[in-house]
């Protein structure tokens, strides 16, 4: 089955905002929450400057570390993409603090963040972010294409960043948001190897079999429990079963 | 407070998703925490889109005067989404994030909502609700008072943004008056403009020609795109840019242009026509022009190359502070991409007071790269065919020009009104030639000079924050007979109103249609999405009942706003139904290159060549060929004062809107890092702002920066408003034109050069 993906050519973002207001609208994000951030990075100091714009957001990994550690089945991989059924948030933040991006925020009590458009793209539509973008910094599509679009676009514009480099093809087990960087990942802030989070490793290594041993003597200790409840109740219901009926009698003998 | 008022929405929000799309009656400030609590609430509620029918309607954006295309989404009588026109040539399906937040403008619960009369001292903010009827009785009465004591030309009228048509133009020229002015004019492009005309005779028109995807190299004089998003030129520029054209970029900050540049040159600010200057030296020197091109088309060469022989580059890097290695360099790369190079005209112009003689030494560049007329170089501009309304001849010729207008053509004798005045804004003898200078319509207010003006309407023209010299206008207002003005938003310069006309949206009215002058030609349609909300009355409404109750019925013999459309439409073969039909745009063939016109001259000068020499401006002594000039610098201590644009507002306009105040409340001040530091103040200080008159504004945050020159700061334009009605936008931030005590006027275009101001900062205490 195909997996899905973003570009975002950081090269090309020019700064305007546009997605992230596009995004806004066409997901109906209550004032406050925003799932793209832009913001400006420059090195170097006047006249010898090199600048450009970092556009983050949920970059869709597919070891994706909040995922792993979602309790509720509330976050899922779908199609390549991190979705969210938002329904299903207990609101534990695992999934804030599991995050190697810093990516998902909590809105009024659940947590939030980029579902790749979900409903519009089964819609058949594009998702809103990319769809306004002005500067074509965004394109969506299969994983594949989308890669090989990213690695064209790094060959084209190694004439004006010598550094130029795809990242996602392989990060965090590839991520669905393959970037054009314009020189190293750490220029943007993004991590050069992106490790869940020692929280995810403890969740998976430890909290997961320990919960998972928990449940099951839980279980086994419930069982045990209703046995034992079940056969005092029936013998409970005997007794009674027999006091009545010789209450009865008695009665009867009045 | 704010519990119930949660509580109350969340019961709202869940009556009307479960009543279907028929049922989306919330007001606009409920929505955003509707969605949020049915976020938290409810699970993820359904998309928008699966709420109901979606209702499609055509428009162009009025977020900011540049018209995009969009396609508007409606459900229920809710707009939901706004896109761009996938079939428009100006959008291509994509907006800014200004059109992007259309929406949130639409629903700003700070909307004007009815219209309202004064009742206590002007500028103090008090009035009462009154009907239309009685407002137009009450408006129509006083200006028939002026005209009777003063004559027509005595009321101005003031207009911007899409919708001016119907005040700036249609009513002032059924009206009477000359003093039509639009803040596109001379407060923009003015300086661009009449270089244009003076030198090529074809104007640029609101969209600038060029060719931009056969470009091979583009020079941007301060034309910071990436902060100014016009969505067009964004798409085109970055799409040139990834076909590989080499980018050149002037502007003593680095901005987000200047960041995509092959060759950013931080010029000393003032000194831009000095390097254009330099540069002509070289390709005429290194013999780099199109000498065919020059010798077919071009008139006055050898008094230009004669003229620029002293001009060399080692002169230029002394005024400009560039290395004249760099500036021989550039010249180079123009001339290697040449015909397909050209400098942008740009929009904001009015810098110096000596713009347009800047201007036409940058066009003199794109004439001697053979740029006009050639692909990838700058095409002409053709306006689509459609006939006006028919109606009886005018009062009088309007010379409002402006970005939305057609280009008028400029007479010899200036037309006069019904009481044979003229002009009251010194054009002929303040200035040469061009449109009405709309900041020398204040002082006749003042003095009388050369004849009173005294009543005034303003149509979206955010008087306060965008006019030079804010405290004269004040002045100017106070001794008026009559002020009208009509907005969407009760900003800054309504609370100075004897009447407040409240508009309805450009997603709630029909509108004029706009034509575009373009490389394809075209027209749009603006079909309403939504009823007006409140009690609030399109544009085109208001200038007709006024128009009615002051005798020009015969202008307005339409009944309704369908029938005018329907009649113009007509002489395109088409009706509202089927620009319906057509997805909201009609496209028409365009003239682009010198060979559609077979040999003969498209260039509009009397000789029909490009005046490299202008004779106009050698007969009026202002000079036949561009000169440096130097300005003045600023004193110690001070800064100059330079402005600009930033991503997602418009002018004074858009800061109120909520999603997008939300993505930027207020402006910074952009300051030197090293200067920042000698002066013990840091990036996030607070600051006051403070120029030489002693005028301050503030206080703002500072962005303590190397993307800066050590001698200016920069501000975004449009913030530090004072508007108590508008909830979010007031005094937030820095005020630019409130630091503009004075400009210097361009004494060609009429220009209002207002890069002369010096500010200090001063810690917040």
């Amino acid at each position: 089955m195909a997996t899905y993906a973003f570009l975002l050519d950081l090269a090309r973002c020019i700064g305007c905002q546009a997605c992230v207001v596009a995004c806004k609208t066409g997901n109906e994000l209550p004032l406050g929450t925003k799932y793209i951030t832009i913001s400006e990075r420059t090195q170097g100091t006047f006249p010898n400057l090199q600048g450009g714009f970092q556009n983050h957001r949920c970059y869709h990994c597919t070891d994706a570390s909040c995922v792993a550690v979602c309790p509720t089945g509330a976050l899922f991989k779908e199609d390549g993409l991190t979705r969210m059924d938002r329904a299903k948030c207990s609101g534990c933040t695992y999934c804030v603090d599991a995050c190697p991006f810093g990516v998902p925020v909590m809105v009024d009590g659940i947590s939030t963040k980029c579902d790749a458009c979900t409903a519009v793209v089964k819609a058949g539509g594009q998702p809103w972010c990319v769809k306004t973008c002005p500067s074509h910094a965004l394109m969506y599509g299969e994983r594949d294409q989308i890669l090989a679009e990213a690695q064209a676009r790094v060959e084209s514009i190694k004439a004006r960043y010598p550094n130029a480099q795809v990242y996602g093809e392989k990060e965090a087990g590839g991520l669905g948001v393959v970037v054009v960087l314009p020189d190293s990942p750490e220029v943007v802030d993004l991590p050069v190897d992106p490790q869940p989070k020692l929280l995810v490793t403890g969740w998976q290594k430890a909290v997961q079999p320990l919960t998972l041993g928990l449940t099951s003597l839980s279980v086994i200790v419930t069982g045990i429990a209703a046995v034992i409840a079940r056969r005092n109740h029936m013998q409970e219901l005997k007794t009674l079963h027999q006091a009545e009926t010789a209450g009865s009698e008695k009665a009867g003998e009045e | 407070m704010a519990r119930v008022e949660l509580q109350i929405t969340r019961r709202n929000f869940l009556k009307t998703a479960f009543a279907g799309g028929g049922g989306m009656a919330l007001a606009g400030r409920e929505i955003g925490r509707a969605v949020a609590n049915g976020l938290t609430k409810l699970g993820t509620p359904p998309a928008w889109f699966h709420q109901g029918e979606i209702k499609t309607t055509y428009n162009y954006c009025d977020m900011c005067p540049w018209k995009c295309g969009i396609v508007v989404q409606t459900v229920g009588d809710r707009v939901r989404k706004i896109d761009g026109n996938p079939l428009d040539p100006k959008s291509r399906g994509m907006l800014c994030a200004r059109g992007q937040g259309g929406v949130s403008f639409v629903y700003d619960p700070d909307r004007l909502r009815a219209p309202m009369v004064r009742t206590g001292e002007r500028g103090a903010g008090k009035f009462q609700e009154i009907t239309w009827n009685d407002a137009f009785d009450q408006i129509a009465e006083k200006l028939q008072a002026v005209a009777a004591q003063y004559g027509p030309e005595s009321v101005a009228i003031l207009g911007h943004t899409t919708g001016d048509f119907w005040f700036t133009d249609y009513f002032a020229q059924a009206w009477g008056t000359p003093n039509a002015g639009k803040p596109s004019a001379t407060l923009c492009t003015s300086p661009r403009d009449e270089a244009a005309l003076l030198t090529t005779g074809v104007a640029i028109g609101g969209h600038e020609p060029m060719d931009w995807d056969a470009m091979r190299c583009i020079v941007l004089m301060g034309s910071h795109i990436g902060e100014d998003t016009r969505n067009t030129v964004m798409q085109d520029f970055m799409n040139a840019w990834g076909n590989g054209a080499k980018v050149i970029v002037i502007d003593p900050r680095f901005s987000s242009a200047a960041a995509k540049a092959d060759y950013w040159l931080p010029i000393k600010p003032g000194t831009d026509t000095a390097l254009l200057l330099a540069w002509i030296n070289v390709l005429i020197a290194e013999n780099l022009y199109n000498r065919e091109y020059v010798e077919q088309w071009t008139e006055g060469f050898e008094q230009l190359a004669a003229h620029v022989q002293e001009f060399t580059p080692e002169w230029a890097a002394a005024i400009t502070e560039l290395d004249p290695e760099l500036i021989r360099t550039t010249a180079r790369v123009i001339a290697e991409a040449a015909p397909a190079a050209a400098i942008m005209p740009g929009r904001h112009t009015t810098w110096y007071g000596n713009d347009t003689q800047r201007m036409r030494a940058a066009y003199i560049i794109n004439t001697l790269a053979g740029a006009w007329g050639n692909e990838g170089g700058l095409y002409f501009n053709k306006s689509p065919y459609l006939e006006a309304y028919p109606h009886p001849p005018f009062a009088i010729t309007g010379s409002a020009g402006g970005c939305s207008a057609e280009p008028g053509a400029e007479t010899a004798e200036l037309p006069a009104g019904p009481s044979g005045k003229i002009r009251a804004d010194g054009a002929r003898t303040k200035f040469l030639r061009g449109a009405t200078a709309i900041q020398e319509l204040i002082e006749p207010m003042i003095t009388g000079e050369p004849y009173p003006i005294k009543a005034l309407i303003v149509y979206g023209v955010n008087l306060l924050n965008s006019i030079p010299n804010p405290e004269r206008t004040l002045e100017a207002l106070k001794k008026l007979d009559l002020v009208v003005v009509i907005d969407v938003l009760p900003q800054e310069h309504v609370a100075w109103a004897d009447y407040v006309l409240p508009e309805a949206s450009y997603l709630e009215r029909y509108d004029e249609l706009s034509a575009v002058a373009y490389k394809t030609p075209f027209i749009q349609v603006r079909e309403p999405a939504i009823a007006p909300m409140y009690d609030t009355k399109p544009g085109w409404w208001m200038a007709r009942e006024l128009g009615m109750r002051v005798g020009l019925e015969k202008y307005f013999a339409w009944e309704t706003i369908e029938e005018y459309l329907n009649t113009r439409l007509m002489s395109i073969g088409s009706n509202l139904e089927k620009m319906h039909e057509a997805k909201g745009v009609v496209i028409q063939k365009g003239k682009p290159y010198l060979a559609d016109f077979n040999g003969a001259s498209p260039f509009g000068t009397p000789s029909g060549k490009i005046q490299l020499f202008s004779d106009e401006l050698a007969v009026a002594k202002l000079g036949g060929l561009p000169e440096y000039e130097p300005t003045a610098e600023p004193p110690e201590g001070y800064f100059r004062l330079t402005y600009g644009r930033q991503p997602v507002h418009t002018f004074a306009k858009t800061q109120n809107t909520p999603v997008l105040n939300e993505i930027t409340p207020e402006n910074e001040v952009w300051i030197n890092e090293d200067v920042a530091n000698g002066l013990g103040i840091r990036h996030g200080d607070r600051v006051w702002l403070e120029n030489e008159a002693g005028t301050r504004t503030g206080p703002v945050k500072v962005k303590s920066t190397q993307r800066i020159r050590p001698d200016l700061v920069f501000l975004a334009h449009g913030f530090g408003s004072v508007a108590p009605g508008l909830s979010r936008a007031n005094g937030k931030g820095a005020s630019d034109a409130r630091l503009m005590s004075q400009y210097k006027l361009d004494p060609i275009s009429g220009g209002a050069g207002m890069r002369i101001n010096f500010v200090r900062l001063v810690k917040e205490a």
